[in-house]
């Protein structure tokens, strides 16, 4: 998370404000969603991330820090498609979108591409100059895309703390291991 | 392993928990997610006079409206948790990305040449 | 299995479920700690509730089994801590002293031993507790209990030797 937060931190900002739309330029999503044979879909406008950090326990550390993160956020938006062979989407169907986020005011910042997995993520940030608006990451792999849309001020330090959190195990640990022992004797 | 270590390993060995107790769990749960039913209507009648009689429909009446402000803040404690776990799920997807991308960049650091 | 997958059968965990196939390791870990079935009860319907609060963002059954374990712990710590007089604690220097006869077929050693860990300090009790009943390796017990591994390493060594000498009185060879 170092390694990210360094990338993402030549380009540090300040707080700003911004309006929170779920971007689905073209109806990308939409389309997709339409082959995919699995969806997750969480939309989170600002009011409803207020209502629902209300009900976050700020004695649980992943609650916690969830309330921290979402504090100055407008709204967040995530869309997750599964498809049940390579092949049910193309980088052609995602045109629309990476034309949108080749907008001045989109800059990409990571675009790694996972050994391991064969997945590819992209994270862009939104800027209006030198101040942050928002965060867009795509993760593609065969058979699965993944779209998050963060509208409002995400600094560096809250994507490093998206990390490593909420029951994601940490990376030097194989996540196919179990984590406990004491089966019943 | 020692005879020690053997010996705690039987003298420790995991018991059963009580008769039913699974049951009381999910009864305690259960419990604290249903709100309270509010009271009949029959005591109406084992009053007498007027004035007890609209005395009991006063309380009744205030009693219902609680019970309504109850059930409503209940329905609200429904919405909110889920809206909670809507919140966790979307926190958690993103997080195992930005895992996955932090893997990579130490992949790269690793193998000092650029992947693209 | 895909990340959107784990993460969509970790919300369509089964509460009633994890409470069956946990409950004998949780009402276990706080009832050889604080040696009262009752009180064990208590503490293990606390923390499953505290699950039920918690189930949405748990990742996976080994997940939530690792999270019991660790609630567990802490409350049954927290437990013993604000009711000194209900937990059965044994103190060390009140145990009763054996009679000197050789001990190594001693039907009743089980019961010694659970004793004897019972009159352990709270720390170095929970620390026995995990490793023999279990049979958790010292970096789990060092996430569970969230104390560094070498006070584990530390807290187990002076276990040995306090439950060795004791055992050693009694007439059996460890």
């Amino acid at each position: 998370m170092r390694r990210l937060g360094a990338v993402v931190g030549l380009l540090l900002a300040a707080q700003m404000t911004a309006t929170a739309q779920d971007l689905d330029p073209g109806g990308t999503i939409k389309k997709l969603a339409a082959r995919a044979s699995k969806t997750i879909d969480v939309n989170l406008d600002q009011s409803m991330l207020r209502f629902a950090s209300a009900f976050l326990d700020p004695k649980d550390p992943d609650q916690a820090q969830a309330k921290k993160i979402i504090a100055n956020m407008k709204g967040i938006y995530v869309h997750s498609l599964e498809f049940d062979k390579s092949g049910e989407y193309t980088e052609g169907d995602l045109s629309a979108l990476r034309d949108a986020l080749k907008q001045p005011e989109w800059s990409r910042i990571v675009n790694v591409r996972s050994k391991r997995d064969g997945e590819n993520v992209e994270i862009y940030f939104k800027k209006d100059g030198e101040k942050f608006e928002g965060l867009i990451l795509l993760a593609t792999e065969p058979t699965e895309f993944t779209f998050v849309d963060i509208a409002g001020p995400i600094t560096p330090e809250d994507v490093m703390r998206l990390g490593g959190h909420f029951g994601i195990p940490k990376v030097n640990i194989d996540q196919d291991s179990p984590t406990g022992k004491g089966q019943d004797k | 392993m020692n005879r020690l270590e053997d010996e705690l390993k039987l003298a420790l060995r995991r018991v059963d928990p009580p008769e039913g107790f699974a049951e009381r769990v999910l009864a305690r749960v259960a419990s604290k997610e249903t709100p309270k039913a509010s009271p009949a209507h029959w005591w109406l009648h084992a009053f007498g006079s007027v004035q007890l009689r609209w005395a009991a429909v006063c309380a009744m009446c205030v009693s219902l409206a609680v019970s309504g402000a109850l059930y409503q803040r209940a329905a609200d404690r429904r919405r909110g948790e889920a809206a909670k776990e809507q919140l966790m799920l979307a926190l958690r997807i993103t997080g195992s990305k930005l895992q996955i991308a932090e893997q990579s960049l130490k992949e790269l650091d690793s193998s000092g040449r650029p992947e693209r | 299995m895909t990340i959107a997958a784990s993460v969509l059968a970790t919300t369509q965990l089964n509460f009633e479920d994890l409470v069956r196939e946990n409950q004998r390791m949780v009402f276990s870990i706080a009832y050889r700690f604080l040696r009262n079935a009752a009180a064990a009860e208590e503490v293990a319907q606390d923390v499953f509730l505290d699950l039920f609060k918690k189930l949405g963002s748990l990742e996976s059954r080994a997940h939530a089994s690792f999270w019991l374990r660790r609630v567990a712990c802490h409350r049954s710590i927290d437990y013993a801590r604000r009711n000194k007089t209900a937990a059965a604690e044994i103190s060390w220097d009140l145990l009763e002293e054996p009679s000197g006869q050789a001990l190594e077929n001693d039907p009743f050693l089980s019961r010694r031993l659970q004793q004897l860990v019972a009159g352990l300090p709270e720390k170095m009790r929970m620390v026995v507790i995990l490793r023999y009943q279990e049979d958790a390796q010292l970096e789990e017990i060092a996430d569970v209990m969230e104390i560094p591994l070498n006070t584990v390493k530390s807290t187990l060594h002076r276990a040995h030797a306090m439950l060795r000498a004791r055992v050693e009185t009694l007439g059996v060879r460890p």
